[in-house]
């Protein structure tokens, strides 16, 4: 029988563990009966005990910014207003080329199975594996203004260093094969047997992908999302070599650090977390609320 | 319905006969017969009439898998609206939904049905795509033993009613009892076609009678002596054989055969144990054995078993079949 449970073994995927997002979903007629969960009960006060100590040392240094934050003197260092619509906005840019660019592929490798397939998953690993500063220098070697593409590119009127494209590219290339390896594990949850029985109800495969595959990714999906925005909004290193300027949030933290002091960096984190936080969280709440039973 | 396909891959198969009615292709496990189901329904790679070289979803067939893959994300008449467009869905919905007796259910999830009604609703979805042939994968495999046999009259009689020619595939020797028309397979072969009570009557093989479930069916071999060799020679029964002897499946009707008393010293009595009284109604099957091997004898539910129990074997029941090595 195919029932939700199929469906939603693609967020224990390990990537979409990294995200905030909840990723385990109820299963059903889970939880819904204490009664038979007694044999869990005598290790249930060890791992709350385990699980309430883990949550502390994560929210120790948020905690401390509350305590190291001043106050009396909260204020914007020049320039943080932009550093603000230049994050979301390119951000948003770089989330929507991702989405539009790596669902396909996520969907593609997900269905489709051939030789020489671990070299794509090395090539994903090598992405996911490459250091944000080395990553930004091999970008810069690329599409940088002396450089192969670059040069090309350039000549076609598209600056691809120091430029808003150079700020989306260096976002683009940090949080692709995260949003990639999350979508596919979301595509490989859902039974390729509701696709084809779609298509036995008359649908095309596109309609089969949008009405079938698509909502029964969705939590999985979700999760590919709100990672690659929360990787794609925090990136420094690649950013801080292809696209000093524009300056977005990560590397503004970087100079109002250096050129004035921590005081001048708490508040933009502040108001980081206040924009960041938002799309993963709706994501997250939105997903889950049609039932899947 | 004429369905005649060739499969290459992963298995060669090539099945040629005529749907009429509620048919049921009886085979084993591994025969293949998913596969021609979904060949038909343009899932697989094959080539055969009807639909041949069309894309499935322009192919006019509902098909019900196996678990009957019903949309987890969508509720009872939003998964038979699937198949429908325009203002009109949900009414038409509800009315197939009617149709099968599932309306009082059309906002509950799949995950909350039991199998029979899951399978009236994949049906219903099936039936709204208004298919010239319904393709049933295993439709007994996920029902209930208790209700089994009215879901199996339900869904039977909901066939008759739309009027649609179906092919169900199984193993199910109780499924291919209630057919219209019954299509044996073995060795990936189309071994036998006819009604279930000519096939049943009369099995084209040992392998056939296997597969419609007769009990007592077995290996031996007949000698120049007209004696039939049962368990390597451990035990032999005389046999009407007239002329051949060789390699044979044998099969005797469990009603056919005698319990007498080892004390008595019957001809041809061969003694056996008593290991299982299967009772059905005012009758008992007992399974007996016999040597390395086991008889079902049918027997009276209060009739009296000796201590010391035999069992003759009367020549003119026991049906036999060359076997071909």
């Amino acid at each position: 029988m195919v029932t939700a449970r199929h469906v939603e073994t693609a967020c224990d995927s390990p990537l979409a563990a990294i995200c905030a997002l909840p990723t385990s979903p109820r299963k059903q007629g889970e939880g819904s009966h204490p009664a038979n969960m007694t044999s869990a009960v005598p290790r249930s006060g060890l791992s709350a005990l385990i699980s309430a100590l883990t949550l502390l040392l994560l929210a120790a240094p948020f905690i401390g910014l509350a305590f190291v934050t001043s106050w009396s003197h909260f204020g914007f260092a020049d320039g943080d207003g932009s550093a603000i619509a230049v994050s979301l906005c390119y951000s948003v840019l770089a989330l929507i080329l991702i989405i539009a660019l790596g669902t396909p592929l996520a969907w593609w490798l997900a269905r489709h199975h051939m030789r020489g397939q671990w070299l794509i998953d090395a090539l994903l690993l090598l992405a996911l594996l490459t250091p944000p500063l080395a990553l930004g220098l091999l970008l810069a070697s690329m599409y940088g203004p002396y450089a192969l593409a670059g040069s090309l590119l350039e000549r076609a009127g598209l600056t691809l260093t120091n430029s808003g494209p150079a700020f989306v590219m260096a976002q683009f290339y940090s949080a692709l094969p995260y949003y990639v390896i999350a979508a596919r594990a979301a595509f490989e949850g859902v039974p390729r047997e509701l696709e084809q029985i779609a298509l036995t109800l008359g649908h095309s495969p596109w309609r089969s992908f949008v009405h079938v595959s698509l909502p029964l990714a969705r939590l999985g999906l979700a999760a590919a999302i709100a990672l690659a925005w929360v990787r794609a909004l925090g990136e420094f290193g690649a950013v801080l070599i292809v696209a000093y300027y524009p300056q977005g949030i990560p590397v503004k933290l970087w100079v109002n650090l250096q050129n004035i002091g921590l005081n001048a960096v708490y508040p933009l984190l502040w108001v980081f977390f206040l924009v960041a936080m938002p799309l993963p969280l709706i994501l997250g709440l939105a997903a889950r609320r049609r039932r899947l039973i | 319905m004429r369905i005649d396909y060739r499969i290459e891959h992963p298995v060669a198969l090539h099945a040629t006969f005529d749907v009429e009615g509620f048919t049921v292709l009886l085979g084993a496990s591994g025969e293949g017969k998913s596969l021609l189901l979904r060949a038909i329904a343009g899932l697989t790679p094959a080539q055969g009439e009807p639909f041949g070289g069309m894309a499935p979803q322009h192919r006019a067939v509902g098909y019900l898998p196996q678990g009957y893959a019903l949309f987890p994300h969508l509720n009872a008449w939003q998964n038979v609206a699937f198949a429908l467009r325009g203002a009109q869905r949900r009414a038409q919905a509800s009315q197939l939904l009617e149709r099968v007796h599932m309306a009082a259910f059309a906002e509950r999830y799949p995950g909350t049905l039991s199998g029979g009604q899951q399978q009236r609703v994949a049906l219903a979805r099936a039936l709204a795509r208004r298919p010239q042939l319904l393709l049933l994968d295993e439709p007994t495999s996920a029902l209930d033993p208790v209700t089994r046999d009215d879901v199996i009259a339900e869904l039977i009689g909901e066939v008759h009613e739309f009027g649609i020619p179906a092919l169900a595939v199984s193993h199910d020797p109780h499924l291919a009892a209630v057919a219209d028309r019954l299509v044996l397979m073995h060795g990936r072969h189309i071994i036998q076609i006819g009604s279930p009570g000519e096939v049943n009557a009369n099995p084209i093989d040992g392998s056939a009678a296997r597969l419609l479930g007769h009990r007592n069916v077995y290996r031996g071999r007949i000698d120049g002596a007209r004696r039939l060799i049962w368990q390597d020679g451990a035990i032999a029964f005389p046999i009407d054989s007239d002329t051949f002897a060789g390699d044979v499946d044998w099969a005797i009707d469990p009603e056919a055969i005698r319990l007498v008393d080892a004390h008595d010293d019957l001809p041809d009595a061969v003694p056996v144990s008593v290991e299982v009284r299967h009772v059905m109604g005012r009758t008992v099957q007992l399974g007996v054995r016999c040597g390395q091997g086991r008889l079902w004898v049918s027997a009276a539910v209060d009739q009296a078993v000796p201590e010391s129990v035999a069992v003759q074997l009367p020549v003119e029941a026991i049906h036999w079949w060359k076997r071909n090595s």
